[in-house]
């Protein structure tokens, strides 16, 4: 088996063991792009940039905790599994 | 409710979609066109940087590439770099039940190579070959030292989940873009067009001064 170059933009890189730091990225940009339609007064921008970075980073945390709390609490709890 | 409300403008909205922030740029908001560029092309080129081009293909992930398609002439561009230039025909082996060609990217022990046109008289057969014409194939080489691998790698896993979502959340993005610029006046009339704070002071100065409504 031949061991290509990393290129990038064409080979992917490797980041399987935290893959979850590509949150704030995908985060900051989609805040970047949003708000640069969204904000009315452009003197307040980099702040909602940052407000709107922090809530989706939040949220996607918080949905996280809840599908955790759901899968190892609540189903357990509403459906035993045989053995468990 | 004012007039200009209902305004399309349909040259910002055609630019919008041949290059993200365009429009916005096009209706001298500067700065707000080049943010909503950067936040388009930050989280496709970041999809490639995280997925490789892998991530961009409009016949192995036809569903994200309808996703992906509205950034517009870019997206369109890597797809078409990434079919041309990185897949190659192989033939589908019978067991799958549609046995002919089909073009797809390589295997780690494969090499792309070049097939020569059919000579002059000769019968062109589809089992033999997809087209009369050249085209590029798959090949395991015999000689380890000649195998140069294919030209780019796929990803798989996390890698490849997650470059998907950025380029494909770039295309929706740009959608919202394209919807602002063909939509002007839904924002409410600008306080200010230009982030800058020189530009933002004279911009509320006149629109005080003018005694203008300032729609929040």
């Amino acid at each position: 088996m031949t061991t290509l170059a990393y290129t990038p933009f064409i080979d992917p890189i490797a980041a399987h063991d935290f893959w979850f730091v590509l949150l704030l990225p995908l985060a900051f940009f989609i805040a970047v792009g949003y708000k640069a339609v969204r904000t009315v007064d452009m003197r307040t921008y980099w702040r909602q940039v940052l407000t709107f970075t922090v809530q989706i980073v939040g949220g996607i945390i918080l949905l996280g905790i809840g599908a955790y709390l759901i899968i190892a609490f609540a189903i357990p709890a509403l459906a035993p599994m045989p053995g468990s | 409710m004012s007039t200009d409300r209902a305004t399309l403008d349909i040259p910002a909205a055609v630019l919008a979609f041949l290059f993200p922030g365009a429009g916005q740029m096009f209706r001298g908001q500067l700065y707000r066109g080049a943010m909503a560029s950067v936040g388009v092309l930050g989280l496709f080129l970041g999809g490639l940087l995280i997925g490789g081009i892998d991530v961009v293909d409009s016949k192995e992930d036809k569903i994200w590439f309808f996703g992906q398609a509205i950034v517009g002439p870019i997206a369109f561009g890597t797809d078409a770099l990434h079919q041309s230039q990185f897949k190659a025909w192989a033939q589908v082996p019978a067991a799958t039940g549609r046995p002919g060609w089909d073009k797809r990217s390589g295997y780690p022990n494969e090499t792309r190579t070049w097939i020569e046109p059919l000579p002059q008289g000769v019968k062109f057969d589809p089992k033999e070959r997809p087209s009369e014409n050249g085209f590029w194939t798959w090949r395991i080489p015999n000689d380890t030292s000649d195998a140069s691998g294919p030209p780019n790698k796929k990803s798989i896993a996390k890698m490849n989940e997650l470059g998907t979502l950025f380029a494909t959340l770039a295309g929706m993005l740009n959608f919202i873009i394209i919807l602002d610029a063909l939509l002007p006046s839904k924002r409410g009339r600008d306080l200010t067009k230009d982030a800058s704070p020189a530009a933002g002071i004279a911009a509320a100065t006149i629109a005080a001064t003018a005694g203008a409504e300032v729609s929040v």
